[in-house]
C-alpha cells in the first residue's frame, strides 16, 4: 500500500514538474545569462566610478569637466544630460545609465525573443503544450522565468555597485546603489516584455526581434530629441528610455518615473499572455492569412529569396541608420560647442584643421559603428539559421553549390554593410548641413564608410566560424563584438596596455571625420575579413551540413 | 555496360567515435527500383546524405551516374531529385510559390506533370506552407521532386505522414517513374511499400549491408514458415534438423524450416496431422530474421 502511495505521489510530482517545465527551462537559461551580464554591468560601473575618483581628484579638475560637458546639447543627446558631474555619483550615473540601460534593453529583446518565439520555432514547446499546460500558462511561465533572469541581472549589478559604492573615494550609499541598479535593469525588464509581446505578433524570432528593435530605436531617437534641447525635455516622458533617465539615480532621485515603467511592464505582460491564448501555436497574430490567391512575383533565385525574406529587417535597419544619421548630424553644431568651450581642445583641433562639429560627429559615429556591427551579426546568424533549420537542404540537393550559396550570402552581407555605411555618411551630412554645421560631404562619406570596417571584420570572422564550428557561430561573433565594445568603452578609462586596445576593431577604426580615416588599419581589417571569408567558404565546402 | 545510377565504393562515415557507415559497396542500376531497409540507426539516412553530398565521407566515395557525389555535386544533382522524410520549407511562401522556386533552382521541370501531381495529391496551391499539415508539407516536397522527372529519385521515408490514399498515389508515381526508365532508391520502414515497389532490396544493419538481392532470391535463401494442426497432441520437433522458432498453441505448431523439409515431414509421420500449411516468408519475416526478433512480433513492427 505504501509503495502504491509513494509511486502515485511521485507520479503526481512528476506531472507537476512536467507542467512547470517551460518555466524551469526558461528560468535556468535567463538566470545564467542575467548573472553573466550583471557581472559585466557591475564591473563597468566600478571602473567608471573608480577611474573618475582617482583621475579627477581636485575640485578644479572637476569644474573643468562640468564646463566641457555640462549643458552640452550634443553630448546630452548621445548619452543623456550631464548632471552633477563634479561628483563621483553624478559622473558615474552620466557615464553608465544610458549606455547600460540600452545594452540591458537589447539583452531583454534578445533574451525574450529567443526564449519564447525561438523555443516555439524550434518545436520545443509543442511537446510540453500537448500535456496539461495551456498556451496562456506557458506564456506566463516563460515571463516569470525571464523575470527571474532580470532579478539575477539586478542582484549581480546591485552587489557590485554596492561594494564599489562603499569605497571611501566613491561614497555611494547602499540605497542609492540599489536604486541605480533598478534604473539600469528597468530597461531590461521593459524590453523583455516588449520582446515577449512582439513574439506573439510575429511568426519568427527574427521578425519579433526586428519589431522590438524598431521600438527600442524609436525610443532612443525620441530620447535623443528630448535631450538635445531643454525646450523639448517633456518629450522624455514619451519614451521608455526617457523614463529611465527621469529616475535620475545617484543625483536627484525621482521615483515617480517608476509608474510608467511598471505600467508598461504590466500592460505588455498581460497583452503577451492574452495574445498567447488567442493564437495558434507556431503562428503569429500578424500575417495570419493562410492562403495567397495569386502567386506573388517573388524572386526565384536563392539569393533573391533571402533578400525578399529579410526585406523587413533590412528596411528597419536602413530607417534606423537614416534616423540616427539625421539626428546626430542635426545636433552636430551644438555638439561641437564642446570643443569651443575648452581652450586646449580648441587649439588641438584647430591645429588639425578640424571644426567642433566634426570632432563631435566622430564620437557620435561610433554609435553608427555599433549599429553596423549588429547588422553584420544579424546577417551571419541568419545564414546559420538557414542551415540549422534544414531550409538550406532544399537548395543544396538541387543543382546549386554550397560555394554559390555562401558566396551569395557574403555578397549580400557586404553590400548591405557598405550601402548602410554610405547611407550613414550621407544622412549625417544632410542632418549636419540642416544645422548649418561646417562639414563637407566627402569627409562624411569617408567617415560613414569608415564605420563599415569593424562590421566587415565581424562578418568575416562569422563566415569563418560558420565554416569551422557552425553551432558556435552566434557565441563566437557576439562574444567578439562584446569584447570590441568593452575594450573601446573601458580601455581608455583604465589606460589599458595598447596591445589589448589594438585588439578592438572599434579602437582600430579612426575617429573620423575629426581624424583622417586610417586606411591602413581599415585595409588590414578588410584583409582579415577577406581571408576569414575565403577560409570560411572553403571549410564550409568541406564539412557536413549540420542541424541545431 | 551502362553506368549505374548509384555506385558506392567502400563508403564509410564516422561521427566522432560513432561509426555510422562501415565501408559500403552498393550499386543501383539504371531503371532499377531499390528498397533500402534497416532499423533506426542502421545508416540509411547517412547513406542518402552522403550520396547527396550533404555529408562528407570519412572514407570511400559515391558516384551518381559516374559523377563523384562530392566533387561533381552540381552536375550529379542535375540528374537526381530528393525527398526527405521531413520537409523544412519556408513558412511564409505558398505551395505554388515554393514549387516555382524549387523548380527554378532545379532548372528542369515538367509543368504539365506538376499540375497533374498537384491534382493527384490534392494540394491547394494558394495555401501558405505555415498553414499546411505535416502530411501536406510532405506531399508538397514530393510533388516538387517528382515533377523534375529526374533520372534518379532518392526517397528517404517519402510517405512519412501520408494517409493511405495518398500512399497509393505515391505508389502510382513510382510505378510511372519506373516505366519511364527512372531509377529509384527508396528508404522506408513500411515493408509492404518496399515489397510492392522494389526490384531489389538492400538490408542495412549497424552501418553494413547485410543482404542485397531480389525478394525471390532472399526468400529462396531464407526459412520456410510451416504451420501444422494435429488431431490429438503436438509432437516435439525442436530437435529436428533445420527447424527453428518453434511455437505451439493448443494443437497448432508453427515453426521455421531452413533447407530441406524432409526431416520435419519424417518426424511428423504417424503424428495425426489434420492440416499442414507452408509458405514462403514475407518481407517482414525476412527483415526480422536479419534482426533476430521473434516472428510473433511481426505485426507490431509493420505499423507505418
Amino acid at each position: 500500500m505504501s509503495t502504491l502511495l509513494s509511486s502515485s505521489t511521485s507520479a503526481v510530482s512528476r506531472a507537476q514538474r512536467s507542467r512547470l517545465a517551460i518555466g524551469r527551462v526558461t528560468t535556468r537559461k535567463a538566470v545564467r545569462s542575467g548573472a553573466v551580464w550583471g557581472v559585466v554591468f557591475g564591473l563597468y560601473i566600478a571602473i567608471q566610478a573608480l577611474t573618475y575618483a582617482t583621475s579627477y581628484k581636485t575640485l578644479a579638475a572637476r569644474h573643468l569637466l562640468v564646463r566641457q560637458f555640462g549643458n552640452n546639447a550634443g553630448i546630452s543627446a548621445l548619452v543623456g544630460p550631464a548632471n552633477q558631474i563634479d561628483t563621483v555619483p553624478g559622473f558615474t550615473a552620466w557615464k553608465c545609465l544610458t549606455v547600460l540601460a540600452i545594452i540591458a534593453s537589447v539583452w531583454g529583446i534578445l533574451t525574450s525573443t529567443k526564449l519564447t518565439r525561438g523555443e516555439e520555432d524550434a518545436g520545443r514547446w509543442e511537446v510540453l503544450l500537448a500535456g496539461a499546460v495551456t498556451r496562456k500558462g506557458a506564456a506566463t511561465q516563460a515571463l516569470l522565468g525571464m523575470a527571474a533572469g532580470v532579478s539575477a541581472l539586478f542582484v549581480t549589478t546591485s552587489i557590485i555597485s554596492v561594494a564599489v559604492g562603499r569605497d571611501a573615494k566613491v561614497g555611494i550609499s547602499v540605497g542609492s546603489a540599489v536604486y541605480f541598479s533598478v534604473a539600469i535593469v528597468s530597461g531590461a525588464l521593459m524590453f523583455l516584455v516588449v520582446g515577449a509581446f512582439c513574439s506573439q505578433l510575429s511568426t519568427s524570432r527574427r521578425q519579433a526581434a526586428g519589431l522590438a528593435s524598431v521600438l527600442l530605436g524609436a525610443s532612443y531617437a525620441l530620447r535623443m530629441i528630448a535631450d538635445s534641447s531643454s525646450g523639448l525635455a517633456w518629450l522624455r516622458w514619451a519614451t521608455p528610455l526617457g523614463w529611465i533617465e527621469e529616475l535620475q539615480p545617484l543625483t536627484t532621485p525621482h521615483s515617480v518615473a517608476l509608474v510608467p515603467i511598471v505600467a508598461l511592464v504590466a500592460v505588455f505582460a498581460v497583452g503577451t499572455v492574452h495574445l498567447a491564448g488567442r493564437r495558434d501555436l507556431g503562428a503569429g497574430v500578424l500575417s495570419d492569412r493562410s492562403t495567397i490567391e495569386v502567386i506573388r512575383p517573388l524572386p526565384t533565385t536563392p539569393i533573391g529569396l533571402t533578400l525578399y525574406l529579410s526585406r523587413s529587417v533590412i528596411v528597419a535597419w536602413a530607417v534606423s541608420i537614416l534616423a540616427y544619421g539625421l539626428l546626430l548630424g542635426g545636433i552636430a553644431k551644438s555638439g561641437g560647442k564642446i570643443i569651443t568651450s575648452s581652450p586646449s581642445l580648441r587649439l588641438a583641433f584647430a591645429r588639425l584643421g578640424v571644426s567642433g562639429a566634426e570632432a563631435y560627429l566622430s564620437v557620435a559615429l561610433l554609435i553608427m559603428a555599433v549599429v553596423m556591427s549588429f547588422i553584420a551579426l544579424g546577417q551571419i546568424s541568419a545564414a546559420r539559421k538557414e542551415e540549422s533549420s534544414g531550409q538550406l537542404e532544399n537548395l543544396l540537393v538541387r543543382p546549386f553549390s554550397r560555394t554559390a550559396w555562401l558566396g551569395e550570402r557574403v555578397a549580400l552581407g557586404t553590400t548591405v554593410l557598405v550601402l548602410g555605411a554610405v547611407l550613414a555618411g550621407v544622412a549625417t551630412w544632410v542632418g549636419a548641413i540642416s544645422d548649418h554645421a561646417n562639414v563637407n560631404l566627402s569627409s562624411l562619406l569617408n567617415a560613414g564608410l569608415n564605420v563599415a570596417f569593424p562590421a566587415l571584420l565581424l562578418f568575416g570572422v562569422g563566415v569563418l566560424a560558420l565554416g569551422i564550428v557552425p553551432r558556435l557561430v552566434s557565441t563566437i561573433t557576439y562574444s567578439l563584438f562584446v569584447w570590441f565594445l568593452l575594450i573601446e568603452l573601458v580601455g581608455s578609462e583604465v589606460k589599458m596596455n595598447h596591445w589589448i586596445l589594438d585588439l578592438s576593431a572599434f579602437h582600430q577604426m579612426a575617429a573620423s571625420p575629426a581624424a583622417p580615416v586610417a586606411w591602413t588599419a581599415n585595409a588590414t581589417m578588410a584583409a582579415i575579413a577577406l581571408a576569414s571569408t575565403i577560409l570560411g567558404v572553403e571549410f564550409f565546402r568541406r564539412r557536413d551540413l549540420k542541424g541545431e | 555496360m551502362k553506368t549505374p545510377a548509384i555506385e558506392t565504393f567502400d563508403l564509410a562515415k564516422n561521427y566522432g567515435a560513432t561509426r555510422a557507415l562501415l565501408g559500403l559497396d552498393l550499386r543501383v542500376n539504371e531503371g532499377e527500383v531499390v528498397g533500402c531497409l534497416g532499423p533506426n540507426g542502421a545508416g540509411k539516412t547517412t547513406l542518402i546524405r552522403l550520396l547527396l553530398g550533404l555529408l562528407i565521407p570519412s572514407r570511400g566515395r559515391a558516384e551518381i551516374f559516374g559523377l563523384d557525389a562530392r566533387r561533381d555535386t552540381v552536375a550529379a544533382h542535375r540528374r537526381l531529385a530528393y525527398v526527405p522524410g521531413e520537409a523544412n520549407l519556408w513558412p511564409s511562401l505558398s505551395v505554388a510559390e515554393t514549387l516555382r522556386l524549387l523548380g527554378r533552382v532545379h532548372g528542369k521541370i515538367d509543368l504539365t506533370y506538376q499540375t497533374e501531381l498537384i491534382d493527384r495529391f490534392s494540394l491547394e496551391p494558394s495555401k501558405r506552407v505555415r498553414a499546411l499539415s505535416k502530411g501536406n508539407r510532405q506531399k508538397l516536397i514530393l510533388v516538387a521532386a517528382l515533377a523534375s522527372r529526374a533520372d534518379l529519385l532518392v526517397l528517404d521515408e517519402p510517405t512519412n505522414g501520408l494517409d493511405p490514399l495518398m500512399e497509393q498515389a505515391f505508389r502510382l508515381c513510382v510505378h510511372e517513374a519506373k516505366e519511364r526508365g527512372q531509377s529509384v532508391l527508396l528508404s522506408s520502414h513500411i515493408l509492404s511499400e518496399v515489397e510492392a515497389l522494389c526490384d531489389q532490396i538492400a538490408i542495412l544493419r549497424a552501418g553494413s549491408l547485410v543482404e542485397m538481392g531480389t525478394l525471390a532470391e532472399m526468400r529462396h535463401l531464407s526459412a520456410l514458415t510451416v504451420e501444422v494442426t494435429f488431431e490429438r497432441s503436438v509432437p516435439d520437433v525442436t530437435r529436428v534438423p533445420g527447424v527453428s522458432s518453434v511455437d505451439v498453441q493448443d494443437l497448432t505448431l508453427r515453426c521455421q524450416v531452413r533447407g530441406s523439409v524432409e526431416p520435419l515431414l519424417n518426424a511428423l509421420a504417424n503424428s495425426g496431422v489434420r492440416e499442414l500449411l507452408s509458405r514462403e516468408p514475407s518481407l517482414e519475416e525476412l527483415f526480422l530474421t536479419h534482426y533476430g526478433a521473434p516472428a510473433a512480433d511481426v505485426a507490431n513492427v509493420n505499423a507505418p
